[in-house]
């Protein structure tokens, strides 16, 4: 109790401080020292409550109601001063009937709810508490070091504006755990608009017109599945006379009926904030912030909050056919069309951004799914994207400040230019799409359950979309390969605090593919027992884990150790000529002139493009969304 | 009870010793058989170990330093993929190793960075994903019709597979032809000399790191042609000739398509994968569902 309570202050502490001291030594002990304890205390948390199942703790104050009341006034008073500045008539209108909807919920209605239980404590909730505070504050150190270079290249005299930039990431970090750790949905709620919030700052920190421009969109967006968290939290109060989400959980099980409109309005919520399809909009706007944000917001928070928020209610799905059918469909084809959008882009960010949202999607229909294995592969996809793509964020933002890009195909030769790297990328990528490695171990659970369901669209999105999923990545990890024997190498450069950082994703890596059988049964499978009564709910063997555990080390080694100790006698690369130079691919031609080769991968514009998929995908997801609602209506009615 | 960890370790094992020579044999038989459909008399059986260990004799020459130790990795890939498949194994964490294995040829022809083999790395990722759906959907056919995901278990089923999924079999044969490199859809290499560029992904390989493409080559079809004669397996102990006979015809058939069609553009690979995959992957899934 004592340690949530800490989970959720401290970070506040930290930003506080961060936004008074404005010396840069200062700021880099504090970051580092707070980054430190929250992942102590992620840890200790985790160690303290490992072994309970489900532990809910008695715990209500007026006092922590009217501070979250005064919050939800102030995040309104904030987009409102932002409405009025842009002159956003929608956002400031969205928020405006959001904190009005809200002041008249809790002092009315909720009012006279008492929920004994604030906070809450079972193995999902104990993964995400590691995953924000390790990875989480892992990034905040990384940001050291490249916020340094940002200003850097920011024009002279300009305000460094970083005390702000680094107050926001400890407050979201805060906001998060607020959000996991609440039983009372009231206090969820406040932690849910407080990351909405945050992230809005954050992508508009730059304050260019696009940044301006995306931020409002995520905070349309958001706002739209604010609201429909207000809604939820609204026919929760008035269907269940209830505020606790464990208690919500327990009646709407057993009242399938009742559940329709609270569990629609909710799932509407997690839609928005893991940016499925049509809302995949915000996510893609939000590369426009510096690196660090776009890492925090598409691995260990933000999006993750979504399908938190959809996992604990997968259980209601299993009673609810309106609201699963949306969250599976929309799920599976967001995943689907995202994964093959990711083909056609050049952009890294952009890749790693259909990324997330493909991935964010499957989870998505896990959680719609339901079953002991969905869930076991849910929460194994949120652990390893988590890891994996914020190494994978923050190897690209390092790259962009040494190679002055952030294009797929400007990292010919990263191999050499950017050795330690290049190698990270490389672990990063595999561990996103293929077996041994993490996120297909988890997406092969998700195979199984959708198999053992019987589940035909899933099964065929699931097989399309991963064909698609290893064009886009081997391509990748293909142009980060090439070796030419003749680059300087570039990346002495590199800060210590991003090195740092880069350490701890891959090494969280190699632990969690290495652990996966007894992250399993510490974690998965107790959660598993606890929400569905089940005993077994391991998706795959333990013997076939272990082999991919050892078939891992494998790959880690070849990586990490294995190029560049041959005994190959070296030789220029065949070009139709004499090599001039083997990396900039020059030969003399049969003229004795000297020719270029050159070679890009495949985007498939034509085939996979934006403008092809885009707006066909929007719109068939957007009716998904209409029709499920619609159907929860006609259900409800029906009751 | 021996424990299955141990069973697969030990069919790695055999399989390494077992897969490159009876692949091997499955190679030459094939350079026989394609000669005689061609009018003329071939070499002997024996040709492709000739043609191997001449490889292995000559120098160690190398653009770069990680190629043969990414061939060397895709080689390991695909030897254990084969002993979990042929022990009894998983046979989705097979196919998902054997997919493994083809990421790290792809970064073993990507690292040359000749224009060449990135061009071939690129059509062979474009073979992944082209074949990729219908391997998913094999195995999702697979446990449809025998309750299972391990291949060991259908010595216990009372009907083989190929009675209640023959439709996702019809598919599988079709990207049989991808997996095994036979033409109209050997785009990324290709053994007809006439119509290749250079030579697709192995432009830049050559003695020893040649060699172990070969072996891999031999490994795989060894492999591939279990995933066909699978479908065949029940409970009767001689249901195992008749999945070695159907292999065989599978083998010959994709020599006759290869000696009498020409390489095709990706796009018809593609779009005739998908199609048969989604064709035979919707229909087959539903009837097992809902029969």
């Amino acid at each position: 109790m004592t340690l949530i309570g800490f989970l959720i202050l401290f970070p506040l502490v930290a930003a506080a401080l961060l936004a008074v001291v404005r010396g840069n030594g200062a700021r880099k002990g504090i970051v580092y020292v707070s980054a430190a304890i929250i992942a102590v205390a992620s840890i200790a948390f985790a160690v303290t409550y490992l072994g309970s199942s489900h532990q809910l703790f008695v715990f209500s104050s007026s006092i922590v109601d009217t501070i979250c009341t005064v919050i939800g006034v102030v995040i309104a008073v904030i987009i409102l001063g932002f409405a009025v500045k842009y002159k956003n008539v929608l956002a400031g209108a969205l928020a405006l009937i959001q904190v009005i909807g809200s002041l008249a919920f809790e002092l009315g209605m909720a009012h006279h709810i008492e929920v004994s239980a604030g906070f809450v404590v079972d193995p999902l909730i104990i993964l995400m508490a590691l995953i924000i505070g390790i990875i989480g504050s892992g990034i905040c150190v990384y940001a050291l070091g490249y916020m340094e270079d940002f200003q850097h290249h920011e024009p002279e005299g300009a305000k460094d504006r970083r005390p702000y930039f680094f107050a926001l990431m400890f407050i979201f970090l805060s906001a998060m755990y607020l959000i996991v750790c609440s039983n009372n949905m009231l206090w969820m709620f406040t932690g849910w608009e407080i990351t909405t919030v945050c992230s809005f700052l954050l992508i508009g920190f730059t304050k260019t017109e696009e940044a301006i421009n995306n931020s409002f969109r995520q905070i349309i967006m958001n706002l739209l599945g604010g609201i429909g968290f207000l809604g939820g939290l609204y026919f929760t109060a008035a269907n269940f006379n209830t505020l606790s989400f464990d208690t919500f959980l327990a009646f709407g099980e057993a009242n399938p009926a009742l559940v329709a409109a609270p569990a629609i309005c909710l799932a509407f919520a997690g839609l928005t904030k893991a940016a499925q399809m049509p809302f995949h909009t915000w996510l893609l706007g939000a590369m426009v912030a510096p690196t660090p944000t776009s890492a925090l917001l598409h691995s260990s928070t933000m999006v993750k909050a979504g399908v938190f928020l959809l996992v604990k209610l997968a259980p209601i799905f299993a009673v609810c056919m309106p609201a699963s059918t949306m969250v599976i469909l929309v799920g599976g084809f967001t995943f689907l069309f995202c994964s093959l959008m990711a083909i056609s882009q050049t952009n890294a960010k952009r890749v790693l951004a259909y990324s997330t949202i493909a991935n964010l999607g499957l989870i998505t229909a896990c959680a719609g799914v339901g079953t002991a294995e969905a869930i076991w592969a849910a929460m194994f996809l949120i652990l390893f994207h988590a890891a994996a793509k914020s190494l994978l964020f923050l190897c690209v933002g390092t790259a962009e400040h040494h190679i002055g890009s952030r294009d797929i195909e400007s990292m010919d030769l990263l191999f050499e230019r950017m050795p330690k790297l290049a190698r990270f990328m490389m672990l990063g990528i595999m561990c996103m799409f293929i077996a041994p490695l993490g996120m297909l171990m988890a997406k092969w659970g998700a195979l199984v359950s959708f198999t053992e369901t019987g589940n035909i669209i899933l099964l065929i999105i699931l097989a399309f979309g991963s064909a698609a999923t290893f064009m886009f990545w081997a391509k990748w990890i293909g142009k980060l390969a090439g070796i030419a024997g003749t680059v300087e190498n570039v990346e002495v450069t590199v800060h210590k605090s991003e090195w740092i950082a880069l350490t701890l994703m891959a090494s969280l890596i190699f632990i969690c593919c290495v652990l996966m059988p007894l992250i399993s049964e510490f974690i998965m499978e107790p959660y598993i027992a606890s929400v569905l009564n089940i005993a077994q709910g391991q998706a795959l063997s333990d013997d076939n884990m272990a082999i991919a555990a050892i078939l891992t080390v494998l790959v880690f080694v070849v990586l990490i150790a294995g190029p560049g100790r041959s005994k190959a006698r070296k030789v220029d690369v065949y070009l139709a000529g004499v090599s001039v130079d083997n990396a900039k691919r020059e030969y003399t031609n049969s003229l004795s002139g000297v020719n270029t080769a050159s070679a890009r991968n495949w985007y498939l514009d034509g085939w996979f493009g934006e403008a092809k998929l885009n707006t066909f995908s929007t719109i068939f997801c957007t009716v998904l969304i209409i029709a499920s609602f619609l159907l929860a209506a006609i259900a409800s009615m029906g009751m | 009870m021996i424990s299955s960890l141990l069973v697969n370790v030990i069919g790695i094992v055999v399989f390494a010793i077992v897969a490159p020579v009876l692949g091997c044999l499955l190679g030459g038989l094939d350079r026989v058989i394609s000669a005689r459909m061609q009018g003329r008399v071939g070499p002997p059986i024996l040709q492709p170990y000739y043609d191997v260990r001449k490889l292995l004799a000559k120098d160690n020459v190398s653009t770069n330093g990680a190629e043969s130790i990414y061939v060397t990795t895709a080689l390991v890939f695909a030897i254990v993929a084969g002993g979990i498949f042929y022990s009894g194994g998983n046979i989705l964490l097979s196919i998902f190793l054997v997919t493994m294995g083809a990421l790290f040829f792809i970064i073993a022809a990507y690292s040359s960075r000749s224009p060449y083999a990135e061009i071939g790395a690129n059509r062979e990722i474009m073979q992944v994903m082209a074949y990729e759906p219908m391997v998913l959907i094999l195995a999702v056919g697979f446990f449809m019709a025998s309750g299972t995901f391990n291949v060991g278990d259908l010595f216990s089923i009372d009907c083989p597979i190929i009675c209640k999924a023959w439709i996702i079999f019809i598919g599988l044969l079709f990207i049989l032809t991808i997996k095994l490199r036979k033409s109209p859809f050997d785009i990324s290499m290709s053994h007809h000399a006439h119509q290749e560029i250079v030579r697709g992904m192995t432009t830049e390989m050559s003695g020893p790191t040649l060699a172990k493409v070969e072996v891999m080559h031999w490994v795989e079809n060894v492999l591939f042609l279990g995933w066909v004669g699978m479908f065949f397996i029940w409970s009767n102990p001689l249901s195992i000739v008749l999945a070695i006979a159907v292999a065989f015809l599978a083998f010959f058939l994709e020599i006759l398509i290869d000696n009498n069609f020409a390489r095709v553009k990706w796009q018809a690979m593609l779009k005739s994968a998908w199609i048969v995959a989604l064709v035979t992957g919707v229909v087959n899934i539903a009837l097992l569902m809902f029969m």
